[in-house]
């Protein structure tokens, strides 16, 4: 896995949910998305699934893959690596 | 310009509640009003449903962040609700008091939990599935679209058992997610004619004064006038929100700032949704 990969993704999620007053340093890359972590949700979810698509060209098909890939940045890092064209 | 937006009835109590100057005025309101203390979460056994207890946390909550932004010196040049918001909305554009804002919610509340003695009722949450879809599936099992959020964004109301249903095709028609959540009755449906005439008593006991700054409504996007206010009070109960097309009246008016106005913030997030798709 990449560091610049990963820097990829946290500045990602910064821009497509417009998170304010945070860079992507502040962004821990094995800390939980959801919940606990940055607090994200389903609306937050599909807001990412359409930016890894646009991104990086890759497909999050449901919630329940969803689920597993935005558990932390490492694991979205992950799938765009397994899954990029 | 800078817009407030006032958000409904939150779907669950996971926000504790804002700790503001002056906020305590707001929560002795609740309790003589509604005999309900949305910070201890504890009535003194007036409140008969959960629904209602956020309906008025809800309302309670915005007041409060509506007094705190103005005696930091904020002030809004436009107001938009959503759904249960347009009580606090009110009293935030000084058409009705604070009190009148609590009471009317909890009045509204215990008039709609009438409707779940005989039917059981939901709410579906559906994200990202087109709205054709969401309708379609609406129409086949007998239920109603009762938020239209964004184009992702969807609120089906309706029987429990037939939401279930709805749900479940949506599901199948390739939905990223679904939830349901149990409610007092199907708001923004034809389904609350059923108890009109006693909504349309209580909104007739108040007096309304013009707002203060333009406060448009979610149905047709327009201000309202003190006159128009009974009469959207009852029909917004009675038909679908149009949030997008809310927002996007307000940009086209010169929003450029919106502050939310309450509990959550999911009506940031719809905004960014619809900014992702309608701005370059």
């Amino acid at each position: 896995m990449s560091d610049e990969l990963i820097a990829k993704v946290k500045q990602m999620i910064i821009d497509s949910l417009r998170i304010e007053g945070m860079s992507s340093d502040e962004i821990e890359t094995d800390a939980p998305l959801f919940g606990e972590g940055l607090g994200l949700d389903s609306i937050d979810a599909l807001q990412l699934v359409v930016a890894m698509e646009k991104e990086f060209g890759v497909v999050v098909p449901d919630a329940a893959t969803g689920s597993k890939v935005f558990a932390s940045v490492r694991s979205m890092a992950d799938y765009i690596s397994e899954n990029k064209k | 310009m800078n817009c407030w937006m006032f958000p409904g009835q939150p779907l669950r109590h996971d926000q504790s509640f804002p700790a503001m100057p002056d906020g305590e005025g707001i929560l002795s309101l609740c309790e003589a009003v509604a005999g309900f203390n949305p910070s201890a979460w504890r009535g003194d056994g007036q409140i008969e449903s959960e629904n209602i207890r956020l309906q008025i946390y809800g309302t309670a909550f915005s007041l409060c962040r509506s007094r705190f932004l103005k005696m930091s010196g904020q002030q809004p040049d436009l107001v938009l609700e959503h759904s249960m918001g347009i009580y606090a909305a009110l009293a935030a554009c000084g058409c009705i008091s604070e009190r009148d804002a609590l009471e009317m919610t909890a009045r509204v509340g215990r008039t709609l939990l009438k409707m779940s003695e005989k039917v059981r009722y939901a709410l579906g949450c559906i994200i990202g599935l087109e709205c054709a879809h969401v309708e379609a599936a609406a129409a086949n099992n007998g239920v109603y679209v009762a938020n239209y959020n964004t184009s992702s964004h969807f609120l089906l109301a309706g029987e429990r058992s037939k939401i279930m249903s709805a749900v479940e095709e949506c599901a199948a028609s390739g939905a990223f997610s679904l939830s349901v959540f149990d409610c007092d009755a199907p708001l923004h449906t034809p389904l609350i004619a059923e108890v009109a005439d006693e909504l349309k008593n209580i909104f007739s006991d108040y007096i309304y004064i013009e707002p203060s700054v333009t406060l448009l409504d979610h149905i047709d996007h327009q201000p309202l006038t003190a006159s128009k206010i009974p009469g959207f009070l009852l029909d917004e109960l009675l038909l679908p929100v149009w949030w997008q097309r809310s927002y996007l009246a307000a940009r086209n008016l010169g929003a450029k700032s919106f502050v939310e106005v309450g509990a959550g913030d999911a009506l940031k997030k719809f905004n960014r949704w619809v900014d992702s798709e309608n701005m370059p």
